[in-house]
This record gives structure tokens, C-alpha cells and sequence, in this order.
């Protein structure tokens, strides 16, 4: 499958994954640095947002609330391409997640 | 041997000896006495929750005003694999193991938050220490624990650390250990002892343990979401254990003023059963105590909520870490988000009185930058030296805490100051000069977290 990876800051990538590699397997493979912690789906660090294709989980995205997962949030550390897909990636995404709750 | 010597001796039941044959130092008060100031510090530096593609370190900080490159890190021990959050760390052994010939205070176990990788830094060359182990997430998850935290040493050889979360970083964490040669050894506890888990300190003389709540990693290490309190999906608790037969004995609910009870600090006298623990998302300081054979927590500091201009919500403010000096007359710790660092006296210790403080940081300190270098978060972590003249102070929570309350911190980095402690007169003045600067370094700039001294320190001793 084709993943294509865009940052927020204009950067774009485009890497390939394998069937049943995660999607940070695949960008690692081709030398792409994403950020990531757990690789297990729980700390959110590596979250990117889905804009266009599917992904499926692999293990239970447990960093992600229904909200996110609603809004197309995804974990690569943990998904798997069902199709070519398009995600915007980088540290800034997982920002989205939470906000400052006293502002 | 003088009158006294023998008075010091001889009035030791517990002490046969009068010299340590192994690490540290035979009592609190020894460890003020003999040690000699402090002139390097290891901090863990980090890079995981940002986009610069390196790994996580730890700093080795030359902190002697007499050296060229004094405010410096002067070295950086580079973790194997990015995105591991270091956090909280700790030695093979400290002065529980001063009796204990043959140990020596060498080896610090480095653990990633998030990557649950266990590292082993050898400081036998302590300017250069060397990475000399690592333990894979993989063994770590097969004893169904994750996200491992704090680090102690039990007496006499081995390494016990806190987990937050099972391998599916959900909950029941535990306690994972390693024996004497720091290998994977397995589950202190018995799983489910105990939910929610985070920092502990022993008291081995009273045979108590006690264990402090934050969250499930699933929780917490997305980031702070007032969603999950209102779910109840963060501690309150405190758990007093029976150290010997490894049971909790008493858990004490703090209740909603004790909302996420973080680091939990016994007084150093070994014969003391008083101890603090910081409710931070309360913002209040408790005591606990034992009385008539039972555990008690009580609130002893409550650190009122500023209104932010312009802001819909009251700031709390976040008492994120604190610690207690050697000679157990001071407790001191950090308002992350309102920016102060305090000290107060607790030299009756079911009645803290304020001694000073310095407003710096954060939302509403009055210092606003050191040497030109403009403070973009609170003062957090702390560390102060044996003989309680110099705190000093980092500035990171955790990453993704960060970037919610302090996100300009991913840009600029960390920094660590520090402030000049006068212990006899109760008061602390920030030196100016003071300033290392995690923001300007090779990769780029790096949170700071943890703080130790080579040679142990307030945070790192337990003495049985």
C-alpha cells in the first residue's frame, strides 16, 4: 500500500508498506523519522490524522477516545493501510488530543 | 576512642558497626557531614514528543563554580532507541545498603515512561558513564507490566521499580524488580495488590512501604483530559505495605482534596513514620503518619487557585514535586503551573509553616527569565544538595503535558536553575548567574526532567 505522510509545516513523504506492516514499521523501513513512545497503541505520541483511505488497528487504539477516533485520529505505531491511504503526521498532531483545560 | 565515640557506638542497637562498609552514608546527618558539594549532576534529557529525530539522554551537568565549563552538559549519554520518555530514575544501591560489603553505588537504572526499556548506565568513570544494558519492552510486558516510574534499591543488592500499567498499559501496574547482576528478575507483588500505581519509598525500619496513584499510561500519557477525572481514571489513594511480606496493609482514600497523590517522601530519620505526598491535581500538601498502630493522611498545605486573566477556569497550582532535606527540617517543592518554588519548616510536622518562597515561571512568576533566557514553564522537578544550601530545579513535566499547559517548552527547551538556601535563617534567593540551558544543544532543544547527584541525594537514600 502507498501511505503518503504530510506535515504540518508543508514537509510531505510517500513510503510503502507491506501487507500487515504498520504504518511507522513502513516509514522507519524507508528511513522516515515519525515520532513515536510506546509502539503498542497506548501513549499516543506517534498519532497522526487520517485524510484520506483506510486504516485498520492492529491492537486496541487505547490512546484514542471515540472522539478521535470520530475526528479520523490514528495510531501508526498500530495501523495497517486497508488501502492507500494520505496522513498528516508530526509531533504537533498529537497536540489535537488534549487542550489546556483552565484557557 | 573517645568518651563520645563510645557514647555514639554503644547507644546503637541496631548499628554494630561504626564505619559504612558499602554505599553512602550510616545516618542522614553522616551524609551531610561527609559529603563534599556537589560539582556534577545527571539529568535526564528528552527528545520523544517532538519531531527531532534523536533519542533521549541523560545529561551529565558540571555543576563546580571553579570549572570553564560550569552551567554546562558536558556530556550526553544517548539512549539506543528513540521515543522512550525518560522520567524518573535511580541507583543499584544507596545508603539502605551502607552494611552491604562488596555493593557499590554504580549503576543507575534508567527507565522510558513510555518505551517501558529498562537502561543500566555504569558511572564507575562518573564524567563518562557508559550504557551497559539495556531490558527490551518485550520482557517487560511478558510479566504483564508497562511504563515503568520510580527506582529504588531494596537493602543488600537488587532494584525494585514502580509500573504503571499492565502490558496493555491499562491497569493493574505493580512492581517489577532486578536481582544484584540488574537482570530481570520478575513482580514484586502479588498482581492486583494494587490498581493504580506511581512513586513509593520504604521505611524499612517500621516495615512499611507506601505506594502513591496517578493513572493508567492510557490515561495519562496522551495527555491531561478533565474527561478522565470526572471518570474517576485518576488516583487518590495511598497504600501502606507490610515491606516484609510484600501485602498491603492499609490504603488510605485522600478523597477529592487528594486528586492524583504523586511523590510520597518519608522524613530520612529511619525511625520517623511521618512522610508528605504531593495531591497535585488538588494542589494540596498531605502528611501521613501512623498513630495507634494505623496510617493516617492528613492535609497540611493547600495552595489556593489563581484566576488567569482572560481564562474561564480558576489555576490550580500544580505542587508537581517535593522533596524533604536531610536533616528533615525542610520541605520543599514546585507550583508547576503557578510558578514558585517553597520551603517550608517541618520541624513539627503535622504543622508546616512557611519559611520562603520564590515566585518564578510559569503563569504567574514574578522572575520571568534567567540571563536573558525567558522561563517558558514552571519550576518542576527539584533537587537539593546533602547539606540543604542549593536547590536546584528543572522545568519539564511530561511531554505531552507539557505541550498542553507550556507548548512554547517543545520550541525552547528545558532549563535548570537554581537558588542559594540559607537552612538556618528559612530562606532562598535565586542565583542569578545560574543557568543551564537545555534549549541550546547538537539535535536541538531538549526537555529536562530528573535530577541526581552522583553521590546520592535527598530524593535517593533510604536508610534502614
Amino acid at each position: 500500500m502507498r501511505v503518503d505522510l504530510a506535515w504540518r509545516d508543508g514537509r510531505t513523504a510517500s513510503v510503502s508498506a507491506a501487507p500487515d506492516e504498520a504504518i511507522l514499521d513502513a516509514a522507519e523501513r524507508a528511513d522516515v523519522p515519525l515520532p513515536f513512545g510506546c509502539r503498542i497503541g497506548v501513549c499516543g505520541s506517534c498519532t497522526a490524522q487520517l485524510r484520506e483511505g483506510g486504516v485498520e488497528h492492529g491492537r486496541p487504539p487505547h490512546a484514542l477516545k471515540p472522539r478521535h477516533l470520530r475526528a479520523g485520529y490514528v495510531l501508526p505505531c498500530v495501523a495497517v493501510p486497508t488501502t492507500d491511504c494520505r496522513l498528516e503526521v508530526g509531533a504537533d498532531v498529537p497536540r489535537d488530543l488534549v487542550e489546556n483545560p483552565f484557557v | 576512642m573517645s568518651d563520645a565515640e563510645r557514647t555514639a557506638t554503644g547507644g546503637h542497637s541496631h548499628h554494630e558497626h561504626h564505619e559504612a562498609e558499602g554505599p553512602g552514608y550510616v545516618t542522614p546527618q553522616a551524609a551531610i557531614e561527609e559529603s563534599e558539594r556537589e560539582t556534577m549532576a545527571y539529568v535526564v534529557g528528552l527528545y520523544t514528543g517532538t519531531d527531532v529525530d534523536a533519542p533521549d539522554f541523560l545529561a551529565v551537568v558540571d555543576l563546580d563554580p571553579d570549572s570553564a565549563s560550569y552551567c554546562q552538559i558536558v556530556d550526553r549519554i544517548e539512549m539506543p532507541t528513540k521515543g522512550d520518555e525518560l522520567h524518573h530514575f535511580g541507583w543499584n544501591a544507596c545508603s539502605s545498603s551502607c552494611h552491604t560489603e562488596g555493593l557499590e553505588r554504580r549503576y543507575l537504572v534508567v527507565p522510558g515512561n513510555r518505551s517501558s526499556r529498562i537502561h543500566v548506565i555504569d558511572t564507575e568513570d562518573r564524567e563518562q558513564p557508559e550504557l551497559v544494558k539495556v531490558i527490551e519492552p518485550e520482557d517487560v510486558h511478558d510479566l504483564d507490566l508497562s511504563a515503568p516510574h520510580t527506582v529504588h534499591c531494596p537493602a543488600g543488592g537488587g532494584v525494585m521499580v514502580s509500573m504503571l500499567g499492565d502490558a496493555e498499559g491499562e491497569l493493574p501496574g505493580g512492581f517489577l524488580t532486578l536481582d544484584e547482576n540488574l537482570e530481570l528478575e520478575g513482580r514484586w507483588e502479588t498482581p492486583g495488590d494494587v490498581e493504580m500505581n506511581y512513586d513509593f519509598w520504604y521505611q524499612p525500619r517500621h516495615d512499611v512501604m507506601v505506594s502513591s496513584e496517578w493513572a493508567a499510561p492510557s490515561t495519562y500519557q496522551p495527555g491531561f483530559d478533565m474527561t478522565d477525572v470526572e471518570a474517576g481514571k485518576y488516583g487518590h489513594r495511598l497504600h501502606f505495605w507490610n515491606w516484609e511480606e510484600r501485602t498491603v496493609a492499609q490504603t488510605v482514600d485522600l478523597g477529592e482534596e487528594g486528586l492524583v497523590p504523586l511523590e510520597v517522601r518519608f522524613l530520612h530519620s529511619p525511625v520517623s513514620t511521618h512522610g508528605y505526598v504531593n495531591a497535585a491535581l488538588s494542589s494540596n500538601i498531605f502528611h501521613f503518619f501512623e498513630e495507634d498502630g494505623e496510617w493516617h493522611a492528613e492535609k497540611v498545605i493547600d495552595f489556593e487557585s489563581r484566576e488567569h486573566e482572560g481564562w474561564d477556569m480558576p489555576v490550580p497550582a500544580l505542587p508537581t514535586d517535593i522533596l524533604i532535606s536531610m536533616d528533615d527540617r525542610y520541605l520543599f517543592g514546585s507550583n508547576w503551573l503557578h510558578g514558585e518554588v517553597w520551603m517550608y519548616d517541618v520541624s513539627d510536622p503535622a504543622n508546616p509553616r512557611l519559611s520562603d518562597s520564590i515566585s518564578i515561571g510559569g503563569y504567574f512568576g514574578d522572575v520571568g527569565s534567567v540571563k536573558g533566557r525567558d522561563l517558558v514553564a514552571g519550576p518542576q522537578m527539584v533537587q537539593l544538595s546533602l547539606d540543604g544550601e542549593r536547590l536546584y530545579w528543572t522545568t519539564s513535566l511530561y511531554s505531552s503535558w507539557d505541550d498542553q499547559f507550556f507548548p512554547a517548552e517543545a520550541e525552547t527547551g528545558s532549563v535548570m536553575l537554581k537558588a542559594d538556601v540559607n537552612p538556618r535563617r528559612g530562606t532562598m534567593t535565586l542565583d542569578e548567574e545560574f543557568l543551564v540551558d537545555f534549549g541550546d544543544l547538537p539535535d536541538g532543544p531538549a526537555r529536562a526532567h530528573e535530577i541526581r547527584w552522583p553521590d546520592g541525594d535527598c530524593t535517593s537514600d533510604v536508610w534502614t
